[in-house]
């Protein structure tokens, strides 16, 4: 099979156009750069934020007051506290409003009935940090302000690794889903807002890959290019899971107004009892297993019940579940003629839905370990605000660095020992005697959550890991793939092996239980390691380290 | 799963094909009607539903995806 190659030259080269992206793309070239995005989606509605998001976590003064240490002060100690170094929040948050006003500006309507309105994720009596905003048209507005400053988009592109020079990193090489085609950019810099790694872990319906809580097509491909390139990763071994209706796997618990209540009735938790939009029902944010432990001890099923809210409060609501895209429930009920304003509608925890709290460690600058790469997104919490400000954030970064450049040093023949293997994939007979991508997918996928999942212990992650190494093995030597498409999709396959052995490596290095890494065979905190756990690859060994993050 | 596209409807300009974000309509040709060629891909992200100008696409929520809820009590 012979790909045709496609040239192209810019100064920055985004990876990945979602909200983080996209906020690179139009900050970078606004300050002058020429900038290619390349998108194995189309960025209209690729990533997370496809069609539509409602909550941006911001600090807006005109509402929280004056003081901005007191508020970040708060927000350290409240249910937000993390474990990212303080320069990182306080850029973040800082930043936030900046943003807010800018995505108003653009046509994003970040008021409701003309004012800041903030609801849910937050208990009652709490400071609010959410902004409800109205995200449904978000990704096409975003792509229209990256056009009009001259950024150039390439849909259907997907990088596999990136380039570098020395130790800088100068493009990337990539393959169109669409025909038979390698890519080779080149940049003066890269910046990776290519999100979480969703397809990793098994879903609520494992039997069906893309019914996922957030996006299914975002699998880990930053991160696996970061990681081969050498660039630091962090915090990989902390997994989060979230919750949100049976079999109909979304995220936005926040956005729903009702409260979970047991089968006869009663609220399984004390913070609210009557239906509150402001608040809907927090206990699942501190008590993450109420579903699993009601199910087993004989008093589930548990319910997010609407029943009370009145119609204003009924299309209140609707009005945010639309904007965050969750079209598809809606309709569902709609089609069943059924209220959803007195529905009960079932919810579970997404348990072994896991994905890592950590990714790609990036500074308060957007910049990563290696010079001439930016990373920003799904990498850490803070969801679409801390995308769209350290998406901006990355594009002054290397506006910065990259005009400081003196001339590039003459492009060497790129490469990829990844693109070396899509080649022989998709030069295999597409019949039973190679494999699908979706059974090495779906292979991954049962090894992450049987041994990798929760609980945790050294037998189960060791032989866990040395599972994965067969199985990548097997992928590397049988992988198939009949046309572009399922090239791409084994190439997320692919990464998707390099992600999982890093959690999994990440896993065994941290020896004790923090959030809900549970380690049954270290079931204690242990005070000395309230630090990030580093990985980074070096002459092909992947090394550790512990840092200190500065809290104050 | 899959998106549904009413052929009577449809205006064979593919720009849900476009606008997809899985590529479950891989293959389709501008001027025939999209093939919904990798409906398991499908995320339920509605974006082919919002860009369709006529109206003709819409989604099934597959039986193993249905929310599950509790009749009125």
């Amino acid at each position: 099979m012979t790909l045709n190659t496609v040239h192209h030259e810019s100064d920055l080269l985004v990876i990945g156009g979602g909200i983080a992206g996209l906020m690179t793309a139009i900050r970078a070239a606004e300050l002058g750069l020429k900038v290619i995005v390349a998108d194995k989606s189309n960025v209209r509605y690729s990533g997370a934020g496809a069609t539509g998001n409602d909550h941006f976590q911001c600090y807006i003064p005109e509402y929280h007051g004056d003081d901005f240490n007191a508020w970040i002060e708060e927000f350290q100690t409240g249910q937000q506290a993390t474990i990212r170094d303080i320069k990182f929040i306080r850029t973040w948050l800082s930043r936030s409003f900046e943003i807010v006003k800018l995505w108003d500006a653009w046509g994003i309507p970040m008021k409701y009935d003309g004012r800041w309105e903030f609801a849910g994720h937050g208990m009652p009596g709490d400071m609010l940090n959410h902004l409800h905003y109205a995200g449904k048209h978000q990704k096409r507005i975003l792509e229209n302000e990256a056009r009009r400053r001259g950024a150039v988009i390439i849909n259907r592109v997907m990088c596999v690794d990136l380039l570098k020079e020395g130790e800088r990193v100068c493009g990337a090489v990539g393959i169109s889903t669409r025909d038979d085609a390698v890519h080779v950019f080149r940049a003066g810099g890269v910046a990776l807002g290519t999100g979480s790694a969703i397809r990793l872990y098994p879903g609520c319906t494992p039997s069906c890959l893309f019914n996922a809580r957030l996006c299914p097509n975002c699998v880990g491909d930053g991160r696996a290019m970061a990681f081969r390139a050498g660039a630091d990763m962090a915090s990989l071994e902390i997994p989060v899971f979230r919750c949100g209706p049976v079999y109909f796997a979304r995220a936005g618990k926040a956005t729903w107004g009702g409260v979970l209540r047991d089968p006869q009735g009663t609220p399984v938790g004390p913070f609210v009892t009557r239906p509150d939009n402001r608040y809907g029902d927090p206990v699942v944010d501190v008590y993450q297993d109420i579903f699993m432990d009601y199910r087993d001890s004989a008093r589930g099923p548990v319910y997010m019940d609407c029943t009370g809210l009145d119609r204003e409060g009924v299309e209140y609501m609707t009005h945010w579940l639309e904007n965050e895209g969750n079209c598809g429930i809606l309709d569902f009920f709609k089609k069943e003629g059924l209220d959803i304003g007195s529905t009960p509608v079932e919810f579970r925890s997404y348990d072994r839905e896991l994905s890592p709290r950590g990714g790609i460690l990036y500074d308060e600058n957007a910049r990563t370990s290696l010079k001439g790469l930016y990373a920003a997104g799904d990498e850490f919490f803070g969801g679409i605000s801390c995308a769209a400000v350290f998406g901006w954030v990355a594009g002054e970064s290397a506006a910065q660095d990259i005009k400081a450049l003196g001339n590039r040093p003459e492009a060497s023949e790129p490469e990829s020992l990844t693109l070396e293997l899509l080649r022989a994939i998709r030069g295999r007979e597409r019949d039973t005697r190679h494999a699908t991508w979706q059974e090495a997918n779906c292979a991954i996928q049962q090894i992450m959550g049987d041994y990798a999942g929760i609980p945790r212990s050294e037998n189960m992650l060791k032989a866990g890991a040395d599972n994965l190494e067969r199985i990548a093995r097997r992928a590397r030597a049988t992988l198939a793939a009949g046309n572009p498409h399922e090239l791409a999709r084994c190439a997320e396959v692919l990464n998707l092996l390099e992600v999982g052995a890093l959690i999994l490596h990440a896993a065994r290095e941290r020896r004790e239980t923090r959030a809900k890494h549970i380690r049954k065979d270290f079931p204690f905190t242990n005070p000395h390691l309230n630090k990030l756990l580093v990985l980074r690859r070096e002459n092909g060994e992947t090394q550790v380290e512990w840092r200190a993050v500065r809290k104050r | 799963m899959p998106p549904v596209i009413h052929a009577d409807l449809c205006k064979k300009c593919c720009r849900c094909a476009e606008a997809c974000q899985s590529d479950v309509f891989y293959g389709s040709i501008p001027g025939t009607v999209p093939a919904v060629t990798y409906p398991d891909e499908c995320w339920h992200c509605n974006a082919c539903v919002m860009e369709c100008p006529a109206g003709a696409v819409e989604l099934r929520i597959p039986m193993n995806l249905e929310p599950m809820y509790q009749e009125r009590r």
